[in-house]
Order: structure tokens, then C-alpha cells, then sequence
């Protein structure tokens, strides 16, 4: 795709002192940067049972319970909101991975080598 | 010739001061003794060391001039000041990573790697650097040590996780700084601070004897503040190490000399969709950068925000297993906001982390596709400037999303891939911002060729703050 051509840049002044170039105005807003759709990959056909597809609306909460018991982690009451929702984001962000299609024979990135 | 009177050098480049110390136009004691002067000073300011290397540094300083006297040759790096991100070790000290925890631990036994390179080539450590706490964190804020500060704005962030590297660069306390950078912790203060900074391919710069973070995303690099002291620092630094059992054993060619060939024969392109600018000073700069460099097209990576996803549960999950032991005696003691993401991904399923490194080997080849038609490819590195100190939340378009994790939004899909990535500095008004230039695998040398050019045009440029 050929590029839109670059608004006018403003040169710094000097280089001695170390020049400053002026900000141009603010753009107008766009959209937001995170997108929540499954992408392209789910229009390939991917399908929608991934990990986020999370099927009771506490199983976050039974992750942790059982998660911190079985790896003996403490968890005071104060800081389950923060595991928690940083936990949720995990398993949203996992979702989004765990949609695309991938062969069986795909190998994982880092790959040992003896 | 250096630029400043003879006992200050505080804008000084490391290849001006290594030339001036190794031709004997400058003692490497005065521009030690100067550098702690200016350290002490300036320093409660900016909140960047957090322990100095004093007496060694002298002592090394005065081999140094001695070694002149008596007629040795020096390195290129002779007399340039250094400090180092604190998860490198230095003999002596303890390795805190920015934790409380790590106060605890025996001092190291030996340097790291990259510092005995860097020595041997002639440059002398003077310090320790703050860091968000073991590496998790984009913001260079640290709960037991307090926040670095942005040297252009001190209520402002530096960024993280390499925080007080690139407020003691930015701040002119030395002119070169190691930080590591898993997810952009390199990139996104040389962005927030105005600084050049190097993200070699993954494998490139060996990590021995440095804290980790998350083992198969860890890089290691130089801030600085031009292209010409990035290249000098990374020809010091490059060579296998057969310490880090990532670092490859693959022929590196000094970069330093071909630095003047300018763009001849690249084909740059603007790496569009996902890397789309989102605020007026990330497009202007991007668009500045192109412009200069001649990039007339855009190329689009595929499936990013996947490829962004996958290093994020990467992160969570394989920086966890780094620290369940730690977790599980003293949890109390972590900064709340990297303890309960560390309890979250240690608590992510192991089908999910396999299945992310299985997606990035699938990223990895799609991109690496992309460079047989572009020999690098430009975009943001951090969204915005450098937000406040505590700032929780910023606007993005339309959209209010979390400081913390989204500093990184545009570095993370980057070394996600291990690409070599040189962040180059536009200094704008009032506060300074990056733009990436990405390379295939290995190919520093086109990424260093492209900034150094950007630099002589006077398209970027390191600003220096008032302080």
C-alpha cells in the first residue's frame, strides 16, 4: 500500500543546543487500541472455545482457590481483587491465543536444543 | 573534541570521552571524579542510582591514565563513565532487582558479562541503577526505592522497567546506561526520556549473571545518547557467551564503521493497522521519521494484538515460576502491584502458555516473511509521553485504558519475536518520544545505520533537559 505523504515536518532549529521541534495540534481521536475482537484468525474459522470462554461466571474464583491451595501459595483477602482481575486478564488475553488456529505439528518458540 | 570545559563533561558523548581519554586529552580521573560530582548532585533529583561503585571506579580510572602513561593503547570505551540497570550483578553488591527481597542475597561474586566487556573495551562502572521492581513494570516506578524521574519533567514517569538508566543518560550523569528489556523496558524509557536505546536480537548480547525475568523473552542493551555510542557499546558487548545458554555463537561484525552508509540499498517501509498512531506526537514523529528516511509504504504484521496477547500470558506465567518460592515465604514483601500478577499468572494453565509459544512460532515465521521485502520497518514506541508519577489510567483515542500495562502496547509484539529494534529520540516539545526501526534477525547493524542517519540529519536528537 503506498503511504500517505508525511505531514509537513517542522526541522529542528540547530544542533547546538539540542534542538526542539514544535508539537503539531492534536489529532482528531480514533479508535481505541485494544481491540476485543477475535481478529482475523476467528474469521479463519477458529473456533470459540477457547479459554476465556470461560463457562460459569465464578470459575476465576475457583481457579484461584483451588490454584493457590494446590500450589501452596498464600493469598491474603486483601490482594484477591488484584489476582483477580489480573487473572481474568490473563484468561482474556490467553482466549485471544488460544482461538487461532494452529497445525498439530507447530512447534513452541523457544525450542531446546541438546 | 569534547564540547565542554575540561573538568565538566556532562554532555559529553562516550565516543568523545573514550577519544579524549585514550589520546591523553583527558584524564579518565577527571572525568570520573567529575562524573560522581555530577552524580552526587544531580541525582537526588532524579532518584536513578541506587548505589555507587566509588572506589573501584577510581582505582580503574587511575590503571587507566597510568596505562597511558606508559604508553599501552586504550580502548574505544576508555574512561567512559557507565552504570547498570540493578539486575546486572557487580562484584560486591547484592543483585536487588529491584526488589526488597533481593537485599538479602549475598553480594555477587563476579560482574556480569556485559560489564567485564565494556571494561575490558575501557569504560568504568560507577553505579547500580533503579529499576521497577524485578523487571515487571513499564512505568520506572519502584515502591522501595521511590520513582526515577523524568529528567524533562520530574513529576513525570521515566518509564520501566529500566527507569534509572534512562534518567541518569537523559539527566547527563553518564552517557551510557545497561537496561534489560523483556516486553520494551529498554525501549519505552528511551522513549519517555528522549534517548537512544538498543534491543539486540534475542540470543545477541549475552545475559550471564544478570537477574531474570522471563527466559525466553530476556534481552539486554545499552541506552544512550546517540547511535554512534549504542554501536560502540554493543561492538564492546557483542561475542558468544557460553554462560547464557541463549546467547548465539554467530560472527558479528563491528558495526561502528559502517555506520555512515546511511540508507544505501534499504527499503523502509511504516508498519501500519495495529501500529497505527493513536495521539498527535506518535504520528508526527513516525511521520517525521519516515519522511527523512525516505519510507513510502506501509506493511501491515499479522495477527499483532494476538501476538501482544501470547507475550503477555508468556510474561505472566514464565516470570511467576520464577518467583512461586519467593511467593510462597515472602509475598508480603513484593510491590502489591507485581505481587498479585505474579499470583495471577502462576495460576495461568500451562496449556495456554504452550499454546502462546506455539502462536509466536507461527508470528515469528509470518514476519520474518515480511523482511524479504523491507529491510526495516518503523513504528511508535510508546502510545503517548511520559505520563505522571502515579498516574493509573490514559486516553487512547477513544478509549481509557491502564498506564501500566499499556506503556508497552507497540514494544511487546516487537521482542515478542527477538527483531533487533534501535529507538530513536525526536525531541519534541515539551517532552520528548521514540520511534522504533526494526530489523530482520540480526541485522543491528541496519537499525544503528538508520538512526545514526536520522541523527546527522538532525531529524533526532537526545534533548537536554534543564535541571
Amino acid at each position: 500500500m503506498k503511504r500517505k505523504a508525511a505531514r509537513k515536518p517542522k526541522p529542528p532549529k540547530s544542533r547546538r543546543p539540542i534542538p526542539v521541534a514544535k508539537m503539531p495540534a492534536a489529532k482528531k481521536r480514533v479508535k481505541p487500541v485494544a481491540k476485543k475482537s477475535a481478529g482475523k484468525g476467528a474469521k479463519m474459522g477458529a473456533k470459540k472455545t477457547g479459554a476465556a470462554a470461560v463457562s460459569r461466571p465464578d470459575a476465576i474464583d475457583l481457579l484461584i482457590t483451588a490454584g493457590t491451595e494446590a500450589l501452596r501459595l498464600p493469598l491474603d483477602p486483601a490482594w484477591y481483587g488484584g489476582v483477580k482481575f489480573n487473572l481474568g486478564l490473563i484468561m482474556r488475553l490467553a482466549a485471544l491465543v488460544d482461538d487461532f488456529p494452529l497445525p498439530d505439528d507447530a512447534e513452541p518458540g523457544p525450542v531446546f536444543h541438546a | 573534541m569534547l564540547d565542554t570545559p575540561a573538568t565538566d563533561y556532562t554532555w559529553n558523548s562516550a565516543a568523545d570521552i573514550g577519544s579524549a581519554v585514550a589520546s591523553g586529552r583527558a584524564s579518565a580521573q577527571s572525568v570520573i571524579e567529575a562524573t560522581f560530582a555530577r552524580i552526587r548532585a544531580r541525582d537526588p533529583l532524579l532518584n536513578s542510582f541506587t548505589a555507587l561503585t566509588e572506589a573501584r571506579a577510581l582505582a580503574q580510572a587511575q590503571a587507566l591514565d597510568r596505562a597511558h602513561t606508559e604508553g599501552k593503547r586504550l580502548g574505544p570505551l576508555a574512561g567512559v563513565p557507565f552504570a547498570v540497570k540493578n539486575l546486572f550483578d557487580i562484584a560486591g553488591l547484592p543483585t536487588i532487582a529491584g526488589s526488597k527481597i533481593n537485599r538479602d542475597a549475598p553480594p555477587a561474586t563476579r560482574d556480569a558479562t556485559l560489564i567485564e566487556r565494556l571494561q575490558a573495551a575501557g569504560a568504568v562502572l560507577v553505579g547500580a541503577l533503579n529499576m521497577g521492581e524485578y523487571a515487571y513494570d513499564f512505568t520506572g516506578e519502584n515502591i522501595h526505592d521511590g520513582p526515577s524521574r523524568n529528567p524533562h519533567d520530574l513529576k513525570r514517569m521515566t518509564g520501566g522497567s529500566s527507569g534509572g538508566s534512562a534518567a541518569a543518560v537523559a539527566g547527563g550523569l553518564v552517557p551510557l546506561a545497561l537496561g534489560s528489556d523483556t516486553n520494551g523496558s529498554i525501549r519505552v524509557p528511551a522513549s519517555l526520556c528522549g534517548l537512544f536505546g538498543l534491543k539486540a536480537t534475542y540470543g545477541r548480547l549475552s545475559r550471564a549473571r544478570t537477574f531474570p525475568f522471563v527466559a525466553s523473552l530476556d534481552h539486554v542493551g545499552p541506552l544512550a545518547r546517540s547511535a554512534r555510542d549504542l554501536a560502540l557499546a554493543y561492538d564492546a558487548m557483542k561475542g558468544f557467551d557460553p554462560e547464557d545458554p541463549v546467547c548465539a555463537d554467530r560472527v558479528a561484525e563491528p558495526i561502528e564503521p559502517l555506520l555512515d552508509r546511511g540508507t544505501e540499498g534499504l527499503r523502509i517501509a511504516v508498519a501500519g493497522g495495529y501500529f497505527k498512531c493513536k495521539t498527535a506526537e506518535a504520528c508526527y514523529a513516525v511521520d517525521r521519521v519516515a519522511a527523512a528516511l525516505g519510507a513510502n509504504r506501509d506493511i501491515e504484521l499479522p495477527q499483532v494484538d494476538r501476538a501482544r496477547s501470547a507475550a503477555f500470558v508468556i510474561t505472566a506465567a514464565e516470570g511467576s515460576s520464577l518467583h512461586l518460592d519467593r511467593l510462597r515465604r515472602r509475598a508480603g514483601d513484593y510491590d502489591p502491584a507485581v505481587r498479585d500478577r505474579l499470583i495471577a499468572g502462576a495460576l495461568a494453565p500451562a496449556s495456554l502458555l504452550i499454546k502462546a509459544q506455539k502462536f509466536r512460532r507461527w508470528y515469528q515465521t509470518e514476519v520474518l516473511k515480511l523482511f524479504t521485502e523491507v529491510d526495516a520497518i518503523l513504528a511508535p514506541a510508546t502510545p503517548c509521553t511520559a505520563p505522571l508519577i502515579g498516574q493509573q489510567m490514559f486516553t487512547l483515542g477513544d478509549a481509557e485504558m491502564p498506564v501500566r500495562a499499556n506503556l508497552g502496547l507497540y514494544t511487546q509484539p516487537i521482542s515478542f519475536i527477538g527483531l533487533p529494534v534501535v529507538a530513536v529520540p525526536l525531541p519534541l516539545e515539551p517532552l520528548p518520544t521514540a520511534v522504533q526501526i526494526i530489523a530482520a534477525p540480526w541485522r543491528e547493524d541496519v537499525a544503528l545505520r538508520l538512526a545514526h542517519m536520522l541523527e546527522m540529519k538532525g531529524v533526532v536528537a537526545a534533548p537536554r533537559p534543564q535541571l
